[in-house]
């Protein structure tokens, strides 16, 4: 068993965090080694093979091999590779740590079997990413984690209810698609799909990821949302509800990104437009839907990591997060730039790069299945899309206003990771059959026809147009929008108050009642208890206590 | 001054391109034939992206508050 273990990607993983918080100072080298071992270990040692971990009553799958989990491990451990590089002058050794232990859960989630293992290190991405968020020195990172995180437990909640409900009614907690018919599965989506920042829980991923430090935004990108699109992929492929959802996503960033002021917070907005995108392809649920949905998580990671790591260099550089303060930085930070447009190119899906490649599956799988108006309003999207992203971000912080920031690029390993990633992103675009050929199910797909590059260009250059008239009513204002967290945001005061008022209520009543005969009737033992005693007698009387423990074998 | 002659630069170069990519186009593969009418994608493109612009904005009438609301 030991033997097998090692085979997991994860434990490489886990084993860098533990050796950071040993060899403190040496986090760098740490977390990159390991990062790189464990990508070794998926290419070469992994292969297709299920570790069962069985006991007489419930048998844990802790390691369930697919094409689909090696494409996502892939895809994770290499934006865990090229963040690391950039987040190298980053010296917050317990950020490092907590980071490895983040991508090592993520991992062991796409790689879980069954319902039970996939629950324990769905709980441990959550909370570690809420350490994540709360190492950085934002002074809105404290508050932000806490809702960060009460949202998760809540998802977590639900999931784990469902997962009972599960298995109490089939006995059988194998991951594989569930009909939504019964109350737990119901439960069980609704769990996932929070992760994934659907109505009405979007609200997270603006509000948490922006807060995290320059560099850690690009982990957090790439985790939460795309494991819970995974597991959406193995469990409720091909549920209508999924592609409406999907849609109000997609409608959901473009509208709140194009109202954001600051630069992380458009990017996250567009993390849940992306998603979106990515939902529909799991509800429409054919192969291509399916395919499409796999490439497109690929590269969203990887050009979602490059636009944030452009963003975090800017904020890194600058210390200016908002789009208002920042303009005019061509000049000065031209390599920087140069990626961030790369970026924006790749999430638009403009022709040769990655994005073009995958969404166009997406939505390809919607005529193929004669869904008209779903077709008709992904158009809506990916015109959008280039409108808030694709445009807006590069157009706000790089152009416009010339701001006389007296700045330069970022230091050579920034330079060199977001260098890398928009190299992945043109390659990607330009021989898609790499990308193809590691997918769930055979491609038979051509994505660069006469009649696709065309329209995506006619699409594309068009929204330009549009945003170029009504640039003036698109300026940034120190705003923000309000959203669904209105209704709990400053409102935890409310829930302190009333707990003051009924813990002191409760006091009243208490003191009411007259304690004082009993008071004196325990004084004797209470001074027994009291009585001061050396750890040595302590640790005799725990020892005798476990050894009666283990004599009588209960 | 600078964002309208960028304007009228980039309204330049599309209208010229616009003509020529059809020259790439088969009309034979289309998707639904809404597709099939010249300028489909163009037009299309063009009115969601304003109607995106004007949806937000009539948006932010009501939900747009200043930054330091929370704080």
């Amino acid at each position: 068993m030991i033997s097998n273990l090692i085979t997991h990607p994860s434990i490489a993983l886990i084993a860098g965090a533990i050796l950071i918080y040993i060899f403190k100072g040496r986090g760098n080298y740490i977390s990159l080694i390991s990062l790189l071992i464990s990508f070794i270990i998926l290419i070469v040692f992994t292969g297709q093979k299920d570790l069962i971990f069985a006991t007489t009553k419930i048998s844990i799958h802790y390691f369930s091999y697919s094409n689909l989990s090696f494409l996502f491990c892939l895809v994770f451990l290499l934006i865990g590779i090229i963040g690391k590089v950039f987040s190298i002058y980053n010296n917050n050794d317990n950020e490092k740590a907590l980071i490895l232990i983040y991508i090592a859960s993520s991992i062991a989630v796409i790689f879980s079997g069954d319902f039970l293992t996939l629950y324990v290190f769905w709980e441990i991405m959550a909370i570690t990413s809420t350490f994540v968020i709360w190492s950085s020195d934002s002074i809105h990172s404290g508050k932000a984690g806490q809702r960060y995180l009460i949202m998760h437990l809540f998802g977590g909640l639900m999931l784990l209810f469902g997962i009972i409900g599960l298995y109490l009614d089939t006995n059988n907690l194998a991951i594989r698609i569930i009909n939504l018919e019964s109350w737990y599965s119901c439960l069980i989506l609704t769990g996932l799909l929070l992760n994934a920042g659907a109505p009405p829980f979007s609200q997270w991923i603006s509000d948490a990821y922006p807060e995290g430090s320059y560099s850690s935004t690009v982990f957090l990108s790439a985790y939460t949302t795309k494991t819970s699109v995974f597991v959406l992929i193995m469990t409720f492929a091909g549920n209508y509800i999924l592609i409406l959802l999907g849609v109000y996503m997609i409608m959901y960033g473009i509208i709140y990104a194009l109202l954001e002021n600051d630069i992380r917070r458009i990017l996250s907005y567009s993390i849940v437009n992306q998603v979106g995108f990515m939902i529909v392809g799991i509800g429409i649920g054919t192969e291509l839907s399916i395919n499409g949905t796999a490439a497109h998580a690929f590269s969203h990671i990887i050009y979602k990591g490059l636009l944030l790591m452009s963003a975090g260099s800017v904020i890194y550089m600058t210390g200016k997060r908002k789009c208002s303060d920042v303009g005019g930085l061509y000049k000065t930070m031209p390599i920087t730039a140069a990626c961030g447009i790369i970026g924006a190119l790749s999430i638009s899906a403009f022709p040769l790069t990655s994005g073009f490649i995958s969404k166009s599956m997406i939505i390809d799988a919607s005529y193929h299945q004669n869904l008209e108006i779903i077709w008709l309003l992904l158009l809506v999207g990916s015109a959008g899309v280039f409108l808030h992203a694709g445009i807006k971000f590069p157009w706000f912080v790089f152009f416009h206003k010339d701001q006389q920031i007296d700045t330069e690029d970022p230091p050579i390993f920034m330079k060199g990771s977001m260098i890398v990633a928009s190299a992945i992103c043109i390659i990607l675009g330009m021989m898609p059959s790499l990308l193809y050929e590691i997918l769930p199910y055979k491609v038979n797909y051509i994505p660069y026809t006469g009649n696709h590059v065309v329209s995506q260009l006619h699409l594309l250059l068009f929204s330009a147009l549009a945003f170029f008239i009504s640039v003036k009513y698109l300026k940034r204002t120190q705003t923000i929008t309000l959203d669904i967290d209105w209704f709990y945001r400053n409102k935890l005061e409310y829930i302190d108050k009333a707990y003051n008022y009924i813990s002191k209520s409760l006091f009243n009543y208490v003191e009411k009642i007259n304690l004082g005969v009993l008071r004196n009737k325990f004084g004797v033992f209470e001074g027994f208890l009291l009585k001061q005693i050396t750890i040595s007698n302590m640790l005799t009387l725990i020892l005798i206590t476990l050894f009666i423990f283990l004599a009588l074998n209960i | 001054m600078k964002t309208r002659k960028n304007i009228i630069y980039v309204l330049f170069v599309f209208v010229n391109i616009t003509p020529y990519l059809y020259s790439f186009y088969d009309f034979q593969k289309i998707h639904f034939g809404i597709d099939n009418i010249i300028g489909f994608y163009p037009i299309y493109g063009f009115l969601a992206c304003m109607g995106l612009i004007i949806i937000a904005k009539t948006f932010s009438i009501i939900f747009k508050k200043d930054d330091t609301y929370y704080d």
